[in-house]
């Protein structure tokens, strides 16, 4: 029986070391003295820092992935608290087949999506424009917003906006005073989901780029393709921070294992 | 999905307020009640049929377009596109090895992920939390960034080459990246926490008086596993098998890093055929394929289990 459970605590130890292994190499790395990244790191210095900020790609495309996953999710928010809401609070028929139409861009992979969208997008004139990019982005986030928000939606009670709308409040003042306060705890969850999911992407951002916008992970990717550059451990070290502190904010909220909990294919 | 507006509730209130027709109004109210809904739903039904659903669609249509030109002079209606993977020796091998590895990664989560997940499940709710928190935080940061820390610790000179050379257990360093095994390693890992989070989700279903039942009885702990624990926690194998298969087949950039030109995975393929060749007609029809071969082994794969003895696990 303890030999059992040993046995078993000393695999999960290993297994979650195994997930955690290659963010715990990088950070350690960025610090290095080297010329070469390595783990763990010869020396200390900050040189692949400010080395970042020599490289005027890497500035742009940080600026240019946060510039775009804010706007992405501030869409798929928009968007997807509507389609949330109409979803969970009227009887509209069919509305089985509007929730998996809507979470159906989770289920097709990304490479295909970036495909169609590129192929698509060409004659529209829309293929490596920032619209383009936007619009893309905001469809691989609407998914996750609809979830967050009709798990939001599931305990709410709806007594509350008829009391509202008893006590004289017009249907805006309802929504405004009301309803919003309550679901703006999913929105924000939400809205940070599509923000991380949107500053990460790599495969569907491939097929929208352009020479003159380009995005951080596109950088980071080109870059290991080419050459085996330190400057990629201290900007994957950047990249790791802001993760981190937005983690920290979602799992407050919501909690980051009950997001992917209802990321069920 | 359940509506969730209590609708019986609220037709008595109006039957108490408007004595005179209460069963019209209410069917008034009922009908311009949905069409607000749909007020609502058409920004982003509008936004997804027409950025998601007809690109989908509009690739469908060009795979059954051959052509050899790229400005399409001689664009046909065939099966061409279809026919030529089918037949050709380079697209059937890439097939087979996306599936391969794909089943490896399964594995590797499988192996690595269940004992996780049952301590997971015999941990306080605190615990779990930690745990949960720590397994499922690397999904939110780039696959990039955690192929980076793979290249640190499997390159030539590397961590982990370093160290088995170190202790003499190697002359050569290893081809640990930029081969098979270096995608396995990287898909798994990405990968992981999925297959995690969905065995421990049916772990926390089971009754735990069911083990202890077991104990009186006389079971040892390891009989009391296979053949409590494990059945009754094959559902959530499934569905993390199912889930990691998936999205192992349709990865892109693991294996574009840790594999390269290496191991031409079906991704990798299409997307040479897309953006470096700019075959834009058969690289859909790979796109398809790849789409039909995820879809039919999940469906098989998910029918043997229903249909096999654990069939009643599954209701």
């Amino acid at each position: 029986m303890k030999a059992l459970g040993k046995l078993r605590l000393v695999l999960a130890v290993l297994g979650i070391i195994y997930i955690l292994i290659p963010l715990i190499a990088v950070v350690p790395a960025s610090f290095t003295s080297a010329n070469y990244p390595s783990f763990p790191p010869k020396g200390f210095s900050l040189q692949w820092y400010t080395k970042i900020l020599e490289r005027q790609e890497f500035v742009e495309a940080f600026f240019n992935s946060l510039q775009f996953a804010c706007l992405a999710a501030f869409f798929a928010v928009l968007f997807g608290t509507l389609g949330a809401l109409a979803i969970a609070k009227y009887d509209i028929p069919g509305k089985h087949y509007v929730t998996s139409i809507l979470t159906a861009p989770l289920s097709v992979p990304q490479l295909v999506l970036g495909i169609a969208l590129l192929i698509y997008f060409t004659p529209m004139m829309l293929a490596g424009t920032s619209t383009g990019f936007l619009i893309a982005h905001t469809i691989i986030c609407i998914p996750y917003v609809i979830r967050l928000v009709l798990t939001g939606l599931s305990g709410f009670d709806y007594n509350l906006e008829k009391a509202a709308a008893i006590l004289g409040a017009n249907p805006f003042i309802v929504f405004w005073k009301v309803t919003l306060p309550l679901i703006r705890p999913a929105m924000i969850s939400g809205g940070l989901f599509a923000f991380l999911t949107s500053f990460d992407n790599v495969t569907v951002s491939l097929f929208m780029i352009s020479p003159n916008m380009r995005t951080l992970p596109i950088e980071i990717f080109s870059t290991m393709q080419d050459a085996y550059n330190p400057i990629v451990a201290s900007v994957s070290s950047v990249v790791i921070f802001i993760s981190v502190i937005l983690i920290v904010v979602l799992e407050k909220i919501h909690g980051v294992g009950k997001v992917f909990g209802g990321t069920q294919h | 999905m359940e509506p969730l507006r209590n609708y019986a509730d609220q037709e008595v209130s109006e039957q108490v307020k408007v004595t005179g027709e209460p069963q019209r109004k209410t069917k008034v109210r009922k009908r311009r009640s949905w069409i607000a809904g749909l007020l609502l739903l058409i920004p982003i039904l509008l936004f997804v049929f027409g950025f998601f659903i007809v690109p989908m669609l509009y690739i469908l249509y060009l795979s059954f377009i051959s052509t050899d030109n790229l400005n399409g002079a001689d664009a046909v209606y065939s099966l061409q596109n279809y026919i030529t993977l089918f037949t050709d020796s380079y697209y059937l091998s890439s097939m087979w090895l996306t599936v391969k590895i794909s089943l490896y990664s399964v594995l590797v989560s499988l192996i690595l992920g269940y004992p996780i997940a049952l301590t997971m499940a015999k941990s306080s709710p605190k615990i779990r939390g930690y745990i949960t928190l720590l397994i499922a935080s690397p999904l939110l940061v780039s696959i990039v960034v955690r192929n980076f820390g793979w290249y640190l610790l499997l390159l030539p000179n590397g961590t982990i080459n370093q160290f088995l050379m170190n202790i003499g257990l190697i002359k050569k360093p290893l081809n640990l990246l930029f081969s098979e095994l270096g995608v396995v390693i990287g898909l798994s890992n990405a990968y992981l926490p999925f297959m995690v989070l969905a065995i421990a989700t049916s772990l926390y279903n089971i009754d735990p008086s069911l083990e202890k039942a077991g104990a009186i009885l006389g079971a040892s702990p390891m009989r009391s596993f296979l053949t409590i624990t494990l059945p009754l926690s094959l559902p959530g194998i499934v569905s993390g098998c199912v889930l990691v298969f998936s999205l192992s087949m349709s990865a892109y950039v693991t294996p574009s890093l840790m594999g390269g030109a290496n191991v031409p995975m079906m991704p990798v393929v299409i997307y040479d055929q897309i953006n470096t060749l700019l075959k834009w007609t058969f690289g859909s029809a790979l796109s398809y394929v790849l789409l039909g071969i995820t879809l039919l082994s999940v469906f098989f794969f998910t029918r043997a289990f229903e249909k096999s003895k654990f069939r009643e696990v599954f209701r």
